[in-house]
């Protein structure tokens, strides 16, 4: 039997299967991630509104802490200019590109280190060590030893990564299935063939988690190796903002990107990972 | 098939002594013996899991088991169970699936199959992999006597369709009997075939 491993529920909302009308089935889990779970978080981020409002009434200095009408009124004039979208642009660029560096070069080292306990002994003390040094210091070494440029940017955001990715899927690794990897030796299934259909499909749900994480994680430190370094991106704008003391500006770019993560979180990963997960549903 | 073992130990202890397995096309041999004398392991050293043994092993080209749990892959529709492992094409894999009694579970991912289906879809796997030699771990243990009785009818008709030599696993003589395997049983410490 599969193993039990992490429900469906909680990684996404199952989707009821086409041929039933929604709410047909007593299924719970569906019910409970559908509209009553809208209903909270909007509720939490109205509240969240409200009380941004109030304390910039009570703070009474737009400059030191603008209110959300105010950030409102900048992000649409940023993003009526163009400004925004060339800039979170090159931002989303660069989280692409280190993104999936990190992802395939992380994954590929995590699986290699869960298959081999060997490389794992070799390897595990350098994980450690990458794993504990701040994204900082990556970062201006990167720009020292390679120069101010795109390659050392993304370089810099991927290596910070990596080792993130690694531990995740290492894990994964040691937790797969050993009767299925016999089954695919006597069968004789070519190596692409057991990685796509045997191993991948048992680490979706930590690749899930690694990439989850990754797009938190990288977005945040590719804003800081733009503060640092390139003339463009949502960091480089902040850091512009930063030296006029533009609270509005900040909070406006900020917002703006958080929006666009959010959509990629709910317009891509959500999706692939329902996908991913059909198998678990019980419904034919 | 032709398997001349000189020993396998575990830590040390032999488990299985000298012995020699040899099977044929369209041979039938069935390896019996109490649990834990070492027939599953004697099977993983035929099969090419476990390559830890002293002795000299030659197998045919195309290898199928059953083992004794179905797995199946959960993530792959029923038809791409066959499909996938076995590089059977569509057809051919319909129509074994057709064979077990599984017509039009082809869409149906193995959680939403009984017991008794995923058995008998892996049962079609294996014959969908052509196979000169087929194993088989235990595949009737934990099933009712008439699930168990319906299985080993089919094999049996998917084994004289196909011509395969056949190594079943068991501890019950009644099933090779049935299958028309020749018994050979396995005791001692380390374990023979006699």
């Amino acid at each position: 039997m599969p193993p039990p491993g992490p429900r469906a529920v909680t990684l996404a909302p199952p989707s009821a299967p086409p041929s039933a009308p929604r709410g047909a089935q007593p299924h719970a889990g569906a019910r409970r991630g559908r509209v009553p779970g809208l209903v909270p978080g909007l509720v939490s981020l109205g509240a969240l509104l409200a009380l941004w409002a109030v304390a910039a009434a009570l703070t009474g200095n737009p400059r030191r802490l603008p209110g959300p009408w105010a950030v409102g009124h900048e992000l649409f004039a940023i993003a009526a200019s163009g400004e925004l979208w060339f800039h979170a642009g090159m931002t989303l660029f660069r989280v692409a590109l280190a993104f999936v560096a990190a992802m395939i070069l992380g994954g590929a080292l995590g699986l290699a280190m869960g298959r081999s306990p060997r490389l794992d002994r070799w390897l595990d003390p350098t994980l450690v060590i990458l794993l504990n040094i701040p994204a900082l210091v990556i970062i201006v070494l990167a720009y020292i030893w390679i120069g101010l440029n795109e390659t050392a940017a993304i370089l810099a955001v991927a290596l910070n990564k990596i080792p993130v990715v690694a531990v995740i899927l290492r894990e994964g690794t040691r937790a797969l299935r050993p009767d299925l990897d016999d089954m695919a030796r006597v069968f004789a299934m070519s190596g692409p063939a057991r990685l796509r259909h045997v191993v991948l499909p048992q680490l979706a749900p930590h690749l899930a988690a690694a990439a989850r994480t990754g797009v938190a994680l990288i977005w945040k430190i590719v804003l800081v190796v733009e503060f640092l370094g390139r003339s463009n991106g949502v960091g480089f704008k902040i850091h512009l903002l930063f030296s006029s003391f533009d609270v509005a500006g900040v909070l406006a770019w900020s917002l703006a990107f958080v929006a666009v993560m959010l959509a990629i979180d709910a317009g891509l990963l959500r999706p692939w990972e329902a996908r991913a997960n059909r198998w678990r549903q019980d419904a034919p | 098939m032709r398997l001349e073992l000189t020993s396998r130990s575990f830590a040390g202890r032999p488990v299985l002594g000298a012995l020699t397995l040899e099977v044929r096309r369209g041979q039938r041999v069935a390896i019996l013996g109490p649990s834990g004398i070492g027939k599953s392991t004697l099977l993983r050293i035929v099969a090419g899991l476990d390559r830890d043994f002293q002795g000299r092993r030659a197998v045919p080209e195309r290898l199928a088991a059953v083992f004794q749990e179905p797995t199946l892959l959960p993530w792959r529709r029923a038809l791409a169970n066959v499909t996938i492992p076995t590089g059977a094409d569509r057809a051919a894999a319909l129509a074994l699936m057709d064979q077990v009694g599984l017509a039009g579970k082809d869409r149906h991912f193995p959680r939403q199959l009984s017991l008794g289906q995923q058995r008998r879809l892996s049962l079609a796997r294996a014959f969908a992999a052509r196979p000169d030699l087929l194993l088989m771990d235990e595949p009737f243990a934990s099933l009712d006597a008439d699930t168990a009785g319906r299985m080993l009818d089919l094999t049996a008709a998917l084994l004289d369709a196909s011509g395969a030599g056949l190594i079943l696993v068991t501890h019950d003589p009644a099933e090779a009997a049935r299958l028309g395997a020749q018994p050979l049983t396995l005791s001692g410490t380390p374990a023979r075939l006699a």
